[in-house]
């Protein structure tokens, strides 16, 4: 119960340390926007990667999603 | 009759005619001037052959995505699973191999299977919002599936945030072997191939599996060069989820089709970092992830992947990854007797190697080549071959090692469990 208080209570600061304290501006995001920052660059190449490791393993989920924290989607 | 105008009704009706029709051709050049198509191809190829088994698994797939106008992406697809090799169809352990030594008692069995796997979707966006929905279709000889699959992501904080929820539902259905009317799980007989699956052949039947999947995840962009990503996926499955082929030794001159609980609810939490290194030109990727299901199943999964560009639009990715599990509550490798963790585990029984426990590591590299024609001086949109408006070629190699802390063939223990996987990937958008 206190593990889940705790991590009620990190996740509340840092949402509130993402919508005040930091700002990255636009014109900051070249190399945020680019390929070789994306999360999940390829995603069909990842997703039969990702399917042939899955079915190899008891574990499921957790995938990466697209984006690359540019706000350019 | 004359109209208003003084012209006949009918030749008023033509320039109407020709006028909507002028305007319509014009309104949809607009459109497509604006149009933009992305294709994209991804194959993956995928061998391994450990003691007495081995697997080939070919998935071709393409995607193609029309964007006619801003708020709107349409996207329909198709892959493939194309499977050969031999699997194990009977298994025991250690403790019923020392009780029989002069028995081969395992036993495999060829699989050749094709799955076909049509889909198809739409993306709404409306300001910072974006709304997805997706339609998929899986289709074999012995498993069909039907999933759909809601969601949303929206950007906060100045884009420096992004929020992504997502909803995913399957309703599937495996082909199993009728039973004996008074037998019992441990008595059940696996199925023996796939003829009369999902048609009106009495010694077959359709069973159901459920499956729904929440998945939740958070970007945040934290510096000019560092970014994260937490990502919370959850998921129940209701229904049969043995293979119905495989046959586990439970008893002494007693083997059954493989029993798993009906229900499994699964969790798992990912945290990505993407950190790029300016002095060095790279981008690290850390992820550690942990998982935990009802069946008892832990683990943890580490990976680093380090890109960097060689020359302009070329990049070079090498990645590692680590990854343990623990065994599910009622994995045993012999549920015929032994020392533990041999021996009986309860009302299921299970011949999975992906249930018992083991680590792997897996080593690969990703190379991919980007191409943005450059811009005409005159100004318009610039095109490769006077169509593309860029392309993208990519290709990858991973080699994963399997190291089982328990799994057997009766008692002969897998050493040579490695996978090969091969990727290459195509797109360009026009």
């Amino acid at each position: 119960m206190e593990g889940h208080k705790l991590a009620q209570v990190l996740l509340a600061t840092l949402l509130v340390f993402a919508a005040g304290c930091v700002t990255v501006k636009p014109q900051q995001r070249s190399v945020l926007a680019d390929p070789i920052m994306q999360f999940e660059g390829d995603p069909q190449a990842s997703a039969q990667l990702r399917h042939a490791i899955d079915n190899r393993e008891g574990s499921y989920g957790g995938g990466g999603v697209a984006g690359g924290g540019c706000g350019c989607n | 009759m004359l109209g208003s105008l003084g012209r006949p009704a009918h030749r008023r009706t033509r320039s109407a005619l020709i006028a909507g029709a002028a305007s319509l051709v014009l309104a949809f050049a607009r459109v497509a001037s604006a149009q933009v198509a992305q294709v994209d191809t991804a194959h993956t190829f995928y061998h391994e052959a450990p003691t007495r088994t081995n697997m080939t698994v070919y998935t071709p797939g393409v995607d193609v995505a029309v964007t006619p106008a801003e708020w709107v992406t349409v996207r329909g697809g198709y892959e493939a699973d194309i499977v050969s090799g031999a699997s194990v169809a009977t298994k025991a352990g250690s403790a019923y191999q020392s009780v029989n030594p002069g028995v081969d008692v395992i036993t495999t069995a060829s699989v050749k299977d094709f799955r076909h796997s049509p889909r198809g979707g739409f993306t709404l966006r409306k300001g910072d919002v974006a709304y997805t929905a997706s339609y998929t279709y899986g289709t074999e000889n012995d498993y069909k599936s039907h999933s759909i699959f809601v969601g949303a992501r929206t950007d906060a904080f100045d884009h420096n945030t992004q929020f992504e929820l997502s909803y995913a539902r399957n309703f599937d259905s495996v082909c199993d072997r009728v039973q004996a009317v008074e037998d019992t799980p441990p008595r059940f007989r696996a199925l023996e191939d796939s003829s009369g699956c999902f048609t009106s052949e009495e010694r077959r039947r359709r069973r159901a599996l459920s499956i729904d999947g929440f998945q939740a995840s958070w970007t945040q962009a934290w510096t000019p060069t560092f970014a994260s990503q937490l990502v919370y996926t959850a998921q129940l499955l209701d229904g049969f989820q043995s293979n119905p082929y495989r046959s586990i030794i439970v008893a002494q001159g007693l083997k059954a089709q493989e029993h798993h609980p009906d229900v499994r609810v699964r969790q798992a939490l990912a945290l990505r970092f993407n950190w790029y290194l300016r002095p060095i030109k790279v981008a690290l990727r850390l992820t550690g992830r942990v998982y935990r299901d009802t069946w008892d199943i832990t683990s943890g999964t580490g990976e680093l992947e380090a890109e960097r560009y060689l020359v302009e639009g070329l990049r070079l990715a090498a990645r590692g990854r680590f990854y343990r599990q623990t065994g599910a509550l009622f994995w045993s490798d012999d549920y015929t007797g032994g020392e533990p963790p041999l021996g009986p585990k309860g009302q299921y029984f299970t011949g999975d190697r992906e249930l018992s426990p083991f680590w792997s590591l897996g080593l690969g590299a990703r190379v991919t080549y980007t191409i943005h024609p450059t811009a005409k001086p005159e100004g318009g949109t610039a095109r490769l071959l006077g169509i593309f408006t860029n392309a993208k070629l990519g290709s990858s190699a991973d080699v994963m090692q399997f190291s089982y802390d328990e799994y057997t063939l009766a008692g002969v223990p897998i050493t040579n469990a490695r996978a090969y996987i091969i990727g290459a990937t195509a797109g360009a958008a026009f």
